[in-house]
């Protein structure tokens, strides 16, 4: 697929999210995707493929958060097979704090799959409102 | 300038910092360029303006390491006025802690100018090893 489809569906994918469906981008997660949350805090880690991924990251996070969490893009940008997309979260703790974080996302696709991804966000706000990272990877 | 163009000049910012040396984005950036440390920790900011840029933010990062600091850059992915970096730095501070932050920045370029640079990073990190941005760095002439 060219830059121009990889954008068209990674547009697509966080147009579901804002309406709160996120079953679109799970299809579109490969099977041995592999995401990695940069940096060296609690929550910077690799989640190997598409079961460890949603369990032990987005299950984990959903555990911590309201129902309902968004993430609105501002920015996309595509190139080869990476699209990067800027964004904000909307998102509420269960005791109902606000968390809303900075992302920058780099998404690589291949045949309309996401294999990898790379998250960057204020790791400060992270670590604050969400606490270090205690999910099942922690152990 | 075509987003080939845009990409190749800020391979070359990433060809300086990764040798230490030259201007290329000292050279490129607009005067009214605004540099936006994201997030909500004690760094962010919007620094507006070369002076700011130069003198305030770099001026302070560089001040804490024994020579030049370096940053090497691994992705770049261009479209249209955007170029989007992701890089690793490779430091040791003054009082001998590693700082190898893992970056993603995103530069907004028009008609060759550097207009824009959003940075990403680990947060925790630069506080833990940096510390606080210093009040007497933060530009005085901003709102």
């Amino acid at each position: 697929m060219s830059a121009a489809d990889n954008k068209k569906l990674i547009e697509e994918l966080y147009a579901a999210i804002a309406v709160g469906n996120r079953t679109r981008f799970v299809e579109t997660l490969a099977d041995d995707v592999v995401m990695r949350v940069t940096g060296h805090y609690s929550w910077s880690r690799t989640f190997k493929g598409k079961d460890a991924l949603l369990r032990d990251l987005y299950g984990y996070l959903s555990t911590l958060v309201a129902d309902g969490r968004r993430t609105i893009p501002f920015n996309i940008v595509a190139g080869g097979d990476h699209v990067v997309v800027e964004s904000v979260g909307e998102m509420q703790t269960r005791a109902g704090v606000p968390y809303n974080n900075d992302y920058c996302l780099i998404y690589r696709l291949k045949d309309g799959r996401i294999v990898e991804i790379r998250e960057y966000c204020d790791s400060v706000l992270t670590e604050k409102i969400l606490g270090p990272y205690r999910g099942p990877a922690a152990a | 300038m075509s987003a080939t163009a845009n990409k190749k000049l800020v391979q070359q910012i990433y060809e300086d910092s990764a040798n230490r040396r030259g201007t290329t984005f000292y050279d490129n950036l607009a005067d009214d360029a605004c540099w936006i440390v994201t997030g909500e920790n004690l760094w962010s900011r919007r620094f507006k303006g070369r002076d700011a840029i130069m003198n305030n933010l770099m001026g302070h990062f560089r001040s804490l390491f024994p020579e030049r600091p370096r940053t090497v850059a691994f992705n770049f992915i261009a479209e249209g006025d955007f170029v989007a970096v992701e890089a690793r730095g490779d430091n040791v501070t003054k009082s001998g802690q590693r700082y190898d932050n893992q970056y993603c920045m995103i530069f907004r370029i028009e008609n060759g100018r550097i207009k824009e640079v959003k940075e990403y990073c680990d947060s925790a990190l630069v506080e833990r090893v940096l510390g606080p941005f210093p009040a007497d760095r933060i530009p005085q002439t901003q709102p």
